[in-house]
């Protein structure tokens, strides 16, 4: 090949072919920097040790099938391909699949974004919003059709019947769930009925709760309008939107136990308060009749009593005087009926001294034989007509 | 908070409720405030105990554009 004049299209062909064909498929690991997501979709990166950097491009599509978002400094194992690009004159890896180097690296970015926005200030308990104490309208943003969801209905159906639960589907695990998160989370707050957000999802493994790990759906937690509960994983599982939300539930069924009244909690206090009513409206019956005696017991009402008492007395007397007079009434008719017997006895007598029979009248007695007449002593003669004093020795007319 | 549309008549029964029992504990009432207040009271406990009772869970889905479809449970 010496003392033949390539043009730079020529040897970059040659290169192009050459790097092309050997580097075909290469597994390589690193760590990422300038790590860039653009809006077309496409990632751009850098992927470097101590040692050396390469170019990286992972086109859209391809970074689909990413379940986390990389992050620089993160450890990741990536495959792919290497190319050429003749116009720069340079080579890069087209990457068509990228993993955390560990299961460290995980960590280590769930870490570092903990502490980011520890220090922006999402996670600052002046920001939670206080939970409703009785919602009546509950929205979940969960897998549809998960059972993470049929456990929390039923729970509700089981505790608190009386509550509507409204369901914004998302995807709770791959690569874009963070995104149909963030929609679902979105949706519920432009409605205006909802009174709390359920964030939910079944147990898994930390790849698998990834999605909760992500820095938008941190950012989407922190601005929703309404209280959010998370209920992710199980109870060991801690995700940073357990962190952002108003309030972490161990588990789905939780973060609905926690929001719903115990239906019979609730019938023991409305039972309570019927009680209270009741005894409430006994106590002010009795105090109106406490006091109602208590009015009776006072001095104003006995005194008055007494002026019973002594009216009572004078209508005792009034009775006695009529009872006296009614006595003495019958008195009268007694002694008047003795009046007219004699009158009607004295009556006899006149009949008979009609006749021309004549008594004869000694010292006020009649003398009726001839052996009690006393010949010295005056004596009358009753006629019938008229009565004679007859003097003893002489006659005279009265 | 966002303001509700359709305050549910359960939570303000249950509200009005406990208003009255509170109101029957300790305030000094007249007799036929008293009788009023208590009848509306036990009237409110058994409408809410029956709503209870009643009651059957609503479940709908939002789509993406924002209409709810009814599930059934």
């Amino acid at each position: 090949m010496t003392g033949a004049v390539l043009t730079v299209t020529e040897l970059t062909k040659l290169i192009k072919q050459n790097l092309e064909e050997n580097f075909s498929s290469v597994s390589l690991i690193g760590e990422i920097s300038n790590f860039k997501a653009h809006t077309s979709g496409h990632w751009y990166f850098t992927l470097k040790d101590s040692g050396a950097q390469i170019s990286c491009t992972m086109w859209r599509g391809m970074n689909d099938y990413v379940f986390f978002s990389p992050q620089d400094g993160m450890k990741v194992r990536i495959g792919g391909k290497l190319t050429v690009y003749p116009p720069r004159g340079s080579y890069q890896v087209e990457v068509r699949s990228m993993q955390p180097a560990g299961i460290g690296e995980l960590q280590l970015a769930f870490e570092k974004l903990k502490e980011k926005l520890f220090r922006e200030g999402l996670f600052d308990s002046e920001n939670k919003k206080s939970l409703p104490e009785m919602p009546m309208k509950i929205g979940i943003a969960t897998a549809s059709g998960g059972a993470a969801l049929k456990d929390m209905i039923s729970v509700a159906q089981r505790r608190f019947p009386l509550v509507e639960i409204c369901v914004a589907p998302c995807s709770v695990q791959g690569a874009g769930a963070a995104e149909t998160i963030v929609k679902a989370l979105q949706n519920l707050n432009e409605r205006n009925d909802i009174e709390v957000i359920i964030l939910a999802r079944g147990g898994g493994s930390l790849e698998d709760l990834w999605a909760f790990n992500e820095e938008e759906v941190a950012y989407a937690i922190f601005r929703s309008e309404i209280p959010i509960v998370t209920g992710i994983g199980h109870e060991v599982d801690f995700t940073i939107a357990d962190f952002v939300a108003d309030y972490r539930a161990a588990t789905p069924t939780a973060a609905m136990e926690i929001l719903t009244l115990d239906k019979e909690d609730i019938i023991y206090s409305i039972t309570e308060l019927d009680t209270r009513v009741t005894e409430g409206l006994n106590e002010s019956l009795n105090e109106k009749r406490d006091r109602i005696l208590s009015i009776l017991n006072s001095y104003a009402f006995r005194s008055s009593s007494d002026v019973v008492k002594l009216f009572s007395q004078r209508v005792d007397g009034v009775v006695y005087r009529i009872q006296n007079g009614m006595h003495n009434l019958l008195e009268e008719r007694k002694n008047k009926i003795a009046l007219h017997m004699t009158r009607l006895l004295a009556n006899d007598v006149q009949k008979t001294l009609r006749k021309g029979f004549v008594l004869v009248k000694q010292e006020d007695k009649f003398v009726t034989r001839a052996k009690k007449f006393q010949m010295n002593k005056n004596h009358q003669l009753i006629f019938y007509d008229n009565q004679i004093d007859v003097h003893s020795g002489h006659e005279e007319k009265k | 908070m966002k303001k509700k549309n359709n305050e549910s008549t359960f939570k303000s029964d249950l509200n009005r409720l406990e208003q009255i029992a509170d109101q029957l504990d300790t305030s000094d009432l007249d007799l036929e405030e008293a009788i009023t207040l208590y009848e509306e009271g036990i009237t409110l406990s058994k409408k809410c105990l029956q709503a209870l009772e009643k009651a059957e869970l609503k479940v709908t889905e939002l789509k993406s554009n924002l209409e709810l479809v009814n599930q059934k449970k």
